[in-house]
């Protein structure tokens, strides 16, 4: 396991009027690390992501103002696709999506702020976690990731349900991570 | 109309409601509820409401809860809790009162309870008309209460649609009707965070946004909102905004009698209220004063300045009709002929652009 620092996702990049005022003020992360592995298994990678969350939240059925923790991790669809915007225009990115309501991953596939699309993941991606002690841990089995191997950058994001964390409030890696 | 122009929509239907009418009975309450909001993680919500006013309003003490502030800009605001403002679904004791033992004629029957929204023995501890009637003021003197039914605004410039990052928000361009794409929509919640009405809601089950759709496949077949159409007191008007032979161009532009709700959020609602009158306060010796009941300093909290105005207006009109003479606005706001009251042509086109999708 690596430790890596993460930094805020800069709230004045997002789409609408509303966040980059009332979110000014989120310019540090709710999650300043993560730790951070990755395996290749066969033709797939088994990557690992833990992080601290002393209060963790798995269910936000249950009220109108409740948000679940939740983790991705991000590769470029095309080189020199950017991660902090999720892509662009014509620059996808694709990722993996965990929930921690969810017991299944999602795939995800951006071309910028606010484009993201959640499809059923292919055959092969599962995703299992645990919080124990104050801490999550979430492992992707991505049986295979062409995106990945092709470009060889991953990114990471988290969000913190109990901080209201959710879309463009998150915790992100300080760029794309070379493997 | 110039601000269809500036925000790309072509005409803008709207309602105007006439406070001095509404009865509380709710039924354009449960008429909405009924047709559109049935899903059981919107068993909580209503699309459309009927407060007292004064009061805490549904959710509670909404105009706090932020979005906006008094010179117009975006501000911080919260979603409402459940629990302690919006008020969750209560249970009712119906197996109790409804489902009585065979041979059990003689007995009498069980009164209705609520039981709360946890279950068996649980007392609700708020509700979206908790404080139906309560009102302010000492009995004889200046006691008084008046009812505000709510519903979105369908403003002209949506805090709602500004909000949304993923662009799940839009207002059509027929119509200026706001709509939620729940397809497009992940949950995120700044919409109901941003509007400062909070009239829009979170499905807890389905993890989207849902908000009143004007009742949009009515309104694309000439038919009013249910809410207006099912209305005892009739008092809501509907119609284009522009359509100077309609009620609403003649209750807001022509005789400035409907004012918006806020206007300070500088969202331009499409929804417009008639103030209500008041009766006069009563002396020590129980005489009427010349002080109206409905302290003028809290319409104005609600409705803004020109409701001083407004109020003058419906006044004199009101003496004019007394005296026997004829009153446009007096005629239109008792609903003499109830067919002017909705004024709201077909749509040639039947394709509506971009409905509130239904991700069941």
């Amino acid at each position: 396991m690596t430790t890596h620092k993460l930094i805020a996702a800069p709230t004045p990049l997002q789409p609408g009027g509303y966040i980059k005022v009332a979110y000014a003020a989120r310019s540090e992360p709710l999650v300043p690390s993560a730790d951070f592995d990755l395996e290749q298994v066969d033709d797939g990678y088994r990557i690992t992501l833990r992080w601290k969350c002393p209060k963790p939240v798995s269910d936000a059925s249950t009220d109108t103002n409740l948000w679940v923790d939740a983790a991705a991790v991000l590769a470029p669809g095309v080189p020199g696709a950017p991660w902090i915007t999720m892509g662009a225009e014509d620059l996808p990115v694709q990722g993996a999506l965990w929930r921690a309501d969810r017991k299944e991953v999602t795939r995800i596939h951006a071309e910028g702020l606010g484009s993201v699309e959640r499809q059923a993941a292919p055959e092969g991606w599962q995703v299992s976690a645990e919080w124990n002690k104050g801490q999550w841990r979430v492992t992707f089995e991505l049986q295979s990731w062409p995106a990945l191997a092709q470009h060889g950058q991953i990114a990471l994001a988290v969000w913190r349900g109990e901080a209201q964390d959710r879309g463009g409030l998150k915790s992100i890696s300080q760029g794309w991570i070379g493997l | 109309m110039s601000t269809a122009t500036k925000t790309g929509v072509q005409r803008q239907i709207a309602m105007v409601l006439d406070l001095n009418k509404c009865l509380n009975c709710q039924t354009c309450t449960v008429s909405c509820k009924k047709l559109w909001n049935q899903d059981a993680g919107t068993d909580y919500a209503y699309w459309n409401n009927v407060e007292t006013r004064p009061g805490t309003g549904y959710p509670k003490q909404w105009s706090e809860l932020g979005g906006r502030d008094a010179q117009g800009k975006a501000s911080r605001g919260t979603v409402p809790d459940l629990d302690t403002q919006y008020g969750r679904a209560w249970n009712f004791n119906h197996e109790l009162v409804l489902l009585k033992p065979k041979g059990d004629r003689n007995k009498p029957k069980a009164w209705l309870r609520p039981q709360g929204g946890n279950g068996e023995g649980s007392r609700p501890t708020w509700g979206a008309n908790w404080d139906e009637d309560q009102g302010t003021g000492t009995y004889p003197g200046d006691n008084h209460y008046f009812y505000l039914p709510r519903l979105c605004n369908h403003c002209t410039h949506p805090a709602c649609l500004d909000a949304c990052p993923r662009s799940a928000i839009h207002k059509r361009k027929e119509d200026g009707i706001v709509l939620v794409d729940q397809d497009r929509c992940h949950g995120y919640r700044f919409c109901a965070e941003a509007c400062p009405y909070k009239k829009i809601y979170y499905d807890t089950q389905r993890q989207v946004a849902t908000k009143c759709i004007f009742c949009f496949p009515r309104i694309e077949e000439g038919e009013a909102p249910a809410c207006a159409r099912q209305c005892p007191g009739r008092l809501r008007f509907v119609g284009y905004a522009d359509d100077r032979d309609g009620p609403i161009w003649k209750l807001v532009e022509k005789w400035k009698v409907a004012l918006p709700l806020h206007p300070e959020y500088g969202l331009a609602p499409n929804v417009f209220y008639v103030p209500p009158m008041s009766p006069p306060k009563l002396d020590a010796q129980g005489r009427p004063t010349d002080q109206p009941r409905i302290e003028p300093a809290y319409l104005e909290s609600l409705f803004g300045k020109r409701v001083h105005q407004a109020l003058a207006t419906i006044e004199a009109e009101r003496a004019k009709k007394k005296q026997g003479k004829p009153s446009e606005l007096m005629d239109l706001l008792i609903a003499f002929d109830w067919n002017k009251s909705f004024a709201i042509p077909a749509q040639s086109s039947k394709q509506p652009s971009g409905q509130q999708a239904t991700k069941k």
